[in-house]
């Protein structure tokens, strides 16, 4: 059985969830075909073909501005390789971009769809996909109808794969007629702002509501930096304007799982709960010590944000020069 | 327990909830801190046509029964009490009009209503409070005109509204029978708004001085004829009470769901305050106090439906909502403690909120004078 | 522009659903059912533009009886017509089954209403169960051009202009009608119903299509996916709370406890 696993770039690099995806296809029994299509993605397919037993670069993608395929392209590409493939199924992580298709291809593949995947087993000869619903304090088991399917997968749910497998990466080129390319892209408009890497973030501090102000905000992004690590919100602080979309942790946002998690002044809302709760070791700061996110918390700091983070941020100084 | 209403009102209701958890509950502290009439807020209430509530059908209005209406306007005050008495104002100034004035004037306030303005009842005076009869502001007739002159006082939605109903004596010799009630509309030439007041609590409504010098109106700005005053400020405060008392029942639900949700998370000797015995007597006294005080309200609306008289009814229900208002936001904030006491925690705001509603609309002494008269009869 | 906005009936999603013990299945009693929120910011945006420019809102929803609830609230917010499917089988749908319900609906609707729609709007995700899958189904079965997570629709001289909201900014597309578009959070909020349109609604008379109407004889065999039951998510133990009258307390109790816990 072979699956045909998406694998995306950032920064030049396999990302860690696409890689992840090689871990999910083992699970259920499949080899992974690694597809890679990405304007200059033969540094990353060499670094994909020693995890995956196949690696397949797409020539001649369609691609947006950004130098990615685009959904359209993807789509038609996708579902085309893995009828020349004898694939059984393609997996992508859960990337909104990812999202978008996958229903797509499952369409044309005549498979079963099945989007933000956290586990998956194999009981009797079938596959049993775990998702999260309603906001993620309920996860529902599901099956494929036919055997064929299409997942997305969510990161940090399967490990990072074994190096081991030495594949030679093979060029393809897929025929995609004009017809499938109907959504013309015009143009790219870049949020401002530096590209944010939550899901690869050993450590990210986030801050909430309680931060107050984008003033109180600073305080958040201070410590981020003292820790090397990234700045995560929840949904009030984006709705606020303290800090871009880019930045959000949750349901609506991004699923994160660093090492370190602090949650400033954040109440911990099921929607923001949901989208950091596999981290590693987390902290939380807040001031009403009946506040959900001490539920989760490994260290729960009841008091004023305000008064310890600064007290914080010159521990953590203090800390390091140790 | 709540008021027996339609379907359609329940669905409606769901809508001004929504409406209320989302654009009002939160955004009123900032607004109780500041005084500041929240314009935004009014301008997304008139937009959802909540305002049109006190207009009849015939003149457009969306027709809903008085319990209806009146579990809507509960909801409102939930959420805040000074919103929900802006619009409680509107039947007030509206009430004169509807016992005295022609189809013409009542078309005109209705549609200023429908459009989402407001109106103001101007009867208090600063010599003049309970003592309604003992005003100072006077009609003199010119003409075919008529010229007014005093100051009002303590008069909700002063600064905001579009039309004035304004009780002034045209016999100062006759007392209560010399007092005739008048509709100006905003921009009348002398009309203007005093000082405003800095309130303890409904801050979301607005409250002022209206300065009337030379006010020269047509006679058919009388509502009735001369005379009248008296009688249809009575009758409109007779009204007006049950609707006040809505909105004191409103305030105390709140102030029960406050502390209710307080003593289910709150942890104390090592379990939720909820499962004490003396937490439970207190919330359930209170309970039973808004309970009684709403249903109180709703006798009267029905007495209103059938036709029969509700002055006592009305009365009784003002007084009985408005203590329990002012007994459940105190007892909240005995409940929730030090953290009751604290700006940060939302039940301080509704004991200040409270206590309007034992003054205004004629105090709870006041009413125990009516419901105390009618008991005992002629002796 | 004439738009079929579909829309979902969901739990009210500011209730926190949990598994009912008894019977292994979410326990929705204490969730109102409502409109899903991707979906009314989809009627939303078309009601907007429409009021703009002019053009009709369609709304359809596929479900059950009880669906009528919320194609009425669609009609006090500004849709011009709703229609329910609603019959044996279809209380119990997975993406693929809506999205097959939908397609064969659209032209329906299109034959009653005596309309073409341009524009099929759905909200980029349910709130209940999370898939994001309907609108692009549908887009495959119809056959139609899609732009997915858009947050504003144009109309331009050959079909419309999309923005997509995107991980980094924005996507800008154009693409010919009909087409399909499912919509994510513009920076705007869905109005509220007034009194009068809430009581106009109410009366409204809602269509239903049966899947006979529809032409469906098989609706099972369209599943894609099957469920196969429930689980609660596994909870974390919580460690420690510090509670010190002191922030500098707190802060040195806190960073003793990481640096134990190696978490720094």
């Amino acid at each position: 059985m072979k699956y045909l696993v998406y694998v995306e770039l950032k920064n030049g690099r396999p990302s860690g969830a696409a890689l992840e995806l090689v871990s999910a296809a083992k699970k259920a029994g499949a080899d992974a075909a690694a597809v890679l299509a990405e304007n200059g993605c033969e540094d990353a397919a060499a670094e994909a073909a020693k995890f995956a037993s196949e690696v397949i670069i797409l020539d001649g993608a369609a691609l947006d501005p950004n130098g990615r395929p685009t959904e359209d392209y993807l789509t038609a590409a996708l579902a085309k390789l893995a009828s020349d493939e004898g694939a059984d199924g393609v997996l992508l992580s859960a990337a909104p971009f990812n999202r978008n298709i996958a229903p797509r291809i499952a369409s044309r593949m005549g498979a079963g769809c099945i989007t933000d995947v956290i586990g998956l087993s194999a009981e009797d000869g079938s596959l049993i996909f775990t998702r999260p619903s309603y906001g993620g304090t309920v996860l529902e088991k599901q099956s494929v109808i036919g055997g064929k399917v299409v997942a997305t997968v969510r990161s940090g749910s399967f490990d990072a794969p074994e190096e081991g497998a030495a594949a030679q990466p093979v060029h393809k080129t897929i025929a995609v007629d004009d017809a499938d390319l109907r959504a013309k892209i015009t143009e790219f408009i870049a949020e401002a702002g530096e590209v944010v890497n939550l899901e690869d973030a050993d450590v990210i501090v986030s801050g909430g509501r309680g931060m107050g102000s984008e003033e109180g905000f600073k305080l958040v992004e201070e410590l981020a930096n003292e820790l090397g690590g990234v700045v995560g919100a929840s949904r009030p602080a984006i709705e606020n304007g303290w800090i871009g979309r880019t930045h959000q942790v949750g349901q609506s946002g991004k699923i994160v799982t660093p090492k370190l998690y602090i949650a400033c002044g954040i109440s911990g809302a099921m929607q923001h709960v949901s989208g950091m709760m596999d981290s590693g070791y987390i902290v939380a700061i807040n001031k009403d010590e009946d506040a959900p996110i001490f539920q989760i918390a490994d260290v729960g700091i009841v008091g004023d944000v305000h008064k310890i983070l600064p007290l914080m941020i010159d521990a953590v100084k203090a800390h390091k020069a140790q | 327990m709540a008021y027996i209403i339609s379907d359609e009102g329940k669905d409606l209701l769901k809508d001004v909830h929504d409406f209320c958890e989302n654009e009002v509950k939160e955004q009123s502290k900032e607004f109780d801190l500041s005084g500041e009439w929240p314009q935004n807020i009014y301008d997304m209430a008139a937009e959802m046509q909540l305002g049109t509530l006190d207009v009849p059908e015939e003149f457009g209005g969306p027709g809903l029964s008085r319990i209806d209406h009146a579990a809507i306007l509960e909801e409102m005050a939930k959420a805040d009490a000074g919103f929900a008495t802006s619009f409680m104002t509107n039947g007030l100034s509206l009430h004169p009009i509807e016992f005295g004035g022609t189809k013409e004037q009542l078309k005109s306030v209705y549609d200023v209503i429908l459009k989402g303005g407001f109106g103001a009842f101007c009867l208090t005076e600063p010599n003049a409070g309970c003592d309604v009869s003992n005003g100072s502001t006077t009609a003199v007739k010119d003409g075919d005109d008529y010229i007014i002159n005093g100051t009002k006082c303590f008069i909700t939605n002063g600064p905001v509204a579009d039309f004035f109903t304004v009780f002034a004596k045209t016999d100062k010799s006759a007392g209560a029978k010399g007092m005739s009630a008048f509709l100006i509309f905003k921009g009348t030439p002398g009309l203007s708004i005093g000082s405003h007041e800095n309130k303890m609590g409904i801050r979301l409504s607005q409250t002022s001085d209206v300065i009337l010098e030379d006010v020269r109106v047509p006679a058919s700005a009388m509502l009735g004829k001369e005379g009248d005053g008296f009688k249809i400020a009575m009758k409109t405060l007779d009204i007006a009470r049950t609707w006040c008392g809505i909105v004191a029942v409103g305030l105390a639900q709140r102030a029960i769901d406050e502390a209710a949700s307080y003593v289910r998370t709150r942890v104390q000797f090592g379990k939720p305050l909820g499962r004490n015995e003396v937490i439970q007597f207190k919330l359930a006294d209170m309970q039973m106090a808004t309970e009684a005080a709403r249903q109180l309200c709703a006798y009267s609306l029905t007495l209103m439906d059938r036709g029969e008289d509700y002055t006592v009814a009305s009365a009784t229900a003002k007084c009985k909502a408005g203590d329990a208002a002012m007994y459940c936001t105190t007892e909240a904030v005995q409940i929730l403690g030090g953290y009751g006491f604290s700006r940060d925690y939302p039940v301080e705001k509704l004991m200040r909120d409270a206590k309007i509603f034992q003054l205004f609309e004629g105090t709870n002494e006041i009413q125990r004078l009516v419901v105390g008269r009618s008991v005992v009869g002629k002796c | 522009m004439e738009f079929l906005v579909c829309v979902k009936q969901v739990p009210d999603d500011s209730v926190e659903i949990h598994l009912n013990p008894e019977t292994g299945t979410p326990d929705l009693s204490q969730a109102d059912p409502e409109a899903g929120a991707f979906d009314t910011y989809a009627e939303e945006l078309a009601v907007r533009f429409i009021e703009e420019n002019g053009g009709s809102v369609t709304v359809v929803s596929a479900g059950t009886d009880d669906n009528k609830t919320c194609l009425k609230n669609s009609l006090a917010v500004g849709a011009g017509a709703a229609y329910l499917i609603a019959d044996e089988g279809t209380d119990c749908l997975d993406s693929a089954q809506v999205a097959d319900l939908l397609a064969a609906a659209a032209p329906k609707i299109e034959e009653q209403e005596g309309k073409k729609f341009d524009v099929i709007l759905c909200g980029k995700e349910s709130t209940d169960a999370i898939g994001g899958q309907v609108g692009a189904l549908l887009a495959e079965k119809m056959n139609l051009p899609l732009v997915e997570n858009a947050v504003e629709i144009k109309s331009t001289d050959s079909g419309i202009s999309v923005k997509q909201e995107t991980d980094t900014g924005f996507m800008m597309y154009e693409v010919s009608t009909p087409a399909v578009v499912t919509i994510s959070k513009p920076d705007y909020d869905p109005r509220y119903p007034t009194i009068r349109s809430k009581m106009a609604a109410r009366k409204a008379k809602i269509p239903t299509l049966t899947l006979s109407d529809l032409g469906i004889s098989d609706l099972a065999s369209e599943a894609a996916v099957s469920s196969l039951g429930f689980a609660e998510p596994k909870t974390r133990q919580a460690g420690i709370k510090i509670n010190e009258s002191e922030p500098e307390e707190a802060v040195k109790k806190a960073m003793d406890q990481m640096i134990a816990d190696k978490a720094l």
